[in-house]
């Protein structure tokens, strides 16, 4: 075999694994019918109740639309958590990791599979709860901004991704901590993130450093996309694109390295198994 | 009796070890506050915003106080079915709970003790946050503590009624289920407004809260530590009163998770269902 073939053939490999990982995530998304209603109820009626918080307080109807837009962001955000970072930990916990490990394939195409799969069984929890937001609660979304918004929240999802790939590697060498940690990563980031209001609010110094997760930023750009200087925004719109995939690079270089080394560490340690007795 | 609270008492105990020791003590502080801190602040947050910073202290306290008591809900409830799915799968153990000379109910309210414990810490402490950090005037005096424990201690009652009927779903339920229990926390939390007063919800939505006992369980928490009705639908009624609804509602929460219960027991042992395994 000649190198060009060679590299081919790895190329052709890899995005096999990257399609087939991609493919279970999707199927058994649809398969079992309790975690369709689970993942898309349960994100709703905590979004609902936040909506009716601001209703309660007779807000502007466009905090409303906030929580919506968050409300939505939530799905990703814990799949990312649940799916993408602790993937690994349940993988280990399943006896599905050294499968993995055996195999002549990029682990990166595996987390790679991982996302994309995630991104399209979230994308149908996702447009459920902004679609029954929409009508339920009427909130205003202007339908001429959505593609420009669509664009941007393609960069932030590529980013988080990226993100649930290093965290992925990091919880791959955890216990029973990887569980519980991924809690203390979900209303802590709802809150930091500003899901519920613009972000700009928490100040500054907290806003600046929450910045330093895509998705703050996403929803931060995407409501100044749909709702103006009314989004309260704390970066400049035109500044998010270039940060995103900036952030998207580097993280997605943080993961490769992040991986090689937890791998090793783990086969060191013997720490990529479960110990039985 | 003895028997039942000696079984509770080690129940807790494992309950305590499986949720505690997998990490040193100031990470599971940090575990044990991170949500009901968050959700405190997010609600602060929203309430500042709205009011550009003129935020009413006695709207956010109502917020609160209804937050920071439903993470009692929210832990009990899930807590129980998870233990059923984690013993059954995860640790292999649930079978050897029904080999052994007890009973399934006084063991799993030995584990709703260690979650009722987790939760009070969480509320403990947003509690104290509430009052010396964010300045609420949270009412204090020993005779309103005393009241207060009683009417917590009747609502927790009623909560791990409600708990043991999820715990008996989870045995003839596979694992994958979990999110809908997890879903009917959430229908719970937007239903008996923990977060909103309860007339801002559509008509119908209000009937269904006003048929929940935590409705009535989170207005007498209010009130005792405010001294303030708050649900309009609820001012008519005296204090006695929502006690009242508050103590039948929960005996008939008692006979109806008791009975629900062991049907499914029953089925899950009919139907070899003890170590059944349904992770995939």
């Amino acid at each position: 075999m000649t190198s060009r073939e060679a590299v081919l053939d790895t190329l052709r490999v890899n995005l096999a694994a990257v399609l087939a990982r991609a493919r279970v995530r999707v199927v058994a998304s649809w398969r079992e019918t309790s975690w369709v209603v689970g993942e898309t109820v349960f994100p709703f009626l905590t979004m609902s109740a936040f909506v009716l918080v601001y209703r309660g307080l007779h807000a502007p109807r466009i905090y409303e639309a906030f929580v919506v837009l968050g409300g939505a962001m939530t799905a990703y955000w814990n799949n990312v958590l649940w799916s993408m970072a602790s993937q690994f930990f349940w993988e280990k916990e399943q006896g599905q990791l050294q499968l993995y490990l055996i195999t002549p394939v990029s682990r990166m195409s595996i987390l790679l599979g991982m996302a994309l799969g995630g991104m399209a069984m979230t994308t149908t929890r996702a447009v459920a709860i902004l679609a029954g937001g929409t009508l339920l609660f009427h909130v205003p979304i202007p339908a001429d901004r959505v593609l420009p918004a669509l664009g941007l929240f393609a960069l932030t999802l590529a980013a988080v991704y990226a993100l649930g790939m290093i965290l992925s590697s990091v919880f791959l060498l955890w216990g029973r901590s990887a569980w519980h940690t991924v809690t203390l990563f979900q209303e802590p980031v709802y809150l930091i993130s500003g899901f519920y209001f613009p972000v700009r609010f928490l100040g500054a110094f907290a806003a600046g450093l929450a910045a330093l997760l895509p998705i703050t930023l996403g929803l931060d750009g995407i409501r100044q996309i749909f709702y103006g200087k009314a989004a309260h925004g704390f970066v400049p719109l035109p500044w998010i694109p270039p940060i995103e995939i900036a952030l998207f690079a580097l993280f997605l270089f943080l993961a490769h390295r992040a991986l090689l080394l937890m791998e090793t560490l783990g086969k060191r340690e013997g720490r990529l198994t479960l110990r039985g007795g | 009796m003895r028997r039942f609270w000696d079984v509770a008492r080690a129940a807790a105990w494992l309950g305590w070890q499986v949720e505690a020791n997998w990490a040193d003590p100031v990470l599971f502080i940090a575990y044990s506050f991170a949500k009901p801190l968050a959700t405190t602040l997010i609600l602060w947050f929203m309430v500042a915003v709205v009011s550009h910073g003129h935020a009413t202290r006695d709207t956010f306290l109502f917020l609160f106080l209804g937050n920071t008591f439903f993470l009692y809900v929210s832990e009990v409830l899930v807590g129980l079915s998870w233990a059923i799915f984690r013993d059954r799968e995860d640790f292999e153990t649930l079978k050897y709970v029904y080999l052994a000379p007890i009973r399934m109910i006084p063991y799993l309210t030995g584990r709703a003790l260690t979650k009722i414990a987790t939760a009070s810490l969480g509320a403990g402490v947003a509690l104290l946050f509430g009052k010396f950090v964010l300045g609420l005037s949270i009412l204090g005096s020993p005779e309103i503590l005393i009241r207060l424990i009683g009417v917590v201690l009747l609502g927790l009652l009623g909560i791990v009624f409600l708990g043991f009927a999820l715990a008996g779903a989870a045995l003839v339920m596979a694992r994958h289920s979990m999110n809908l229990n997890e879903g009917l926390t959430g229908a719970f939390y937007l239903l008996c407004g923990a977060v909103f007063p309860i007339e801002v919800l559509p008509a119908w939505a209000r009937g269904v809260s006003l048929a929940l006992p935590f409705t009535y369980w989170l207005e007498l928490i209010r009130r005792l530590l405010t001294g303030h009705a708050y649900a309009a639908p609820l001012r008519s009624m005296g204090d006695g009163a929502l006690v009242g609804v508050l103590a039948l509602s929960t005996v008939f929460l008692g006979a109806a998770a008791t009975a629900w219960f062991t049907w499914c027991e029953r089925t899950a042992r009919a139907r070899g269902l003890i170590d059944w395994k349904t992770n995939y």
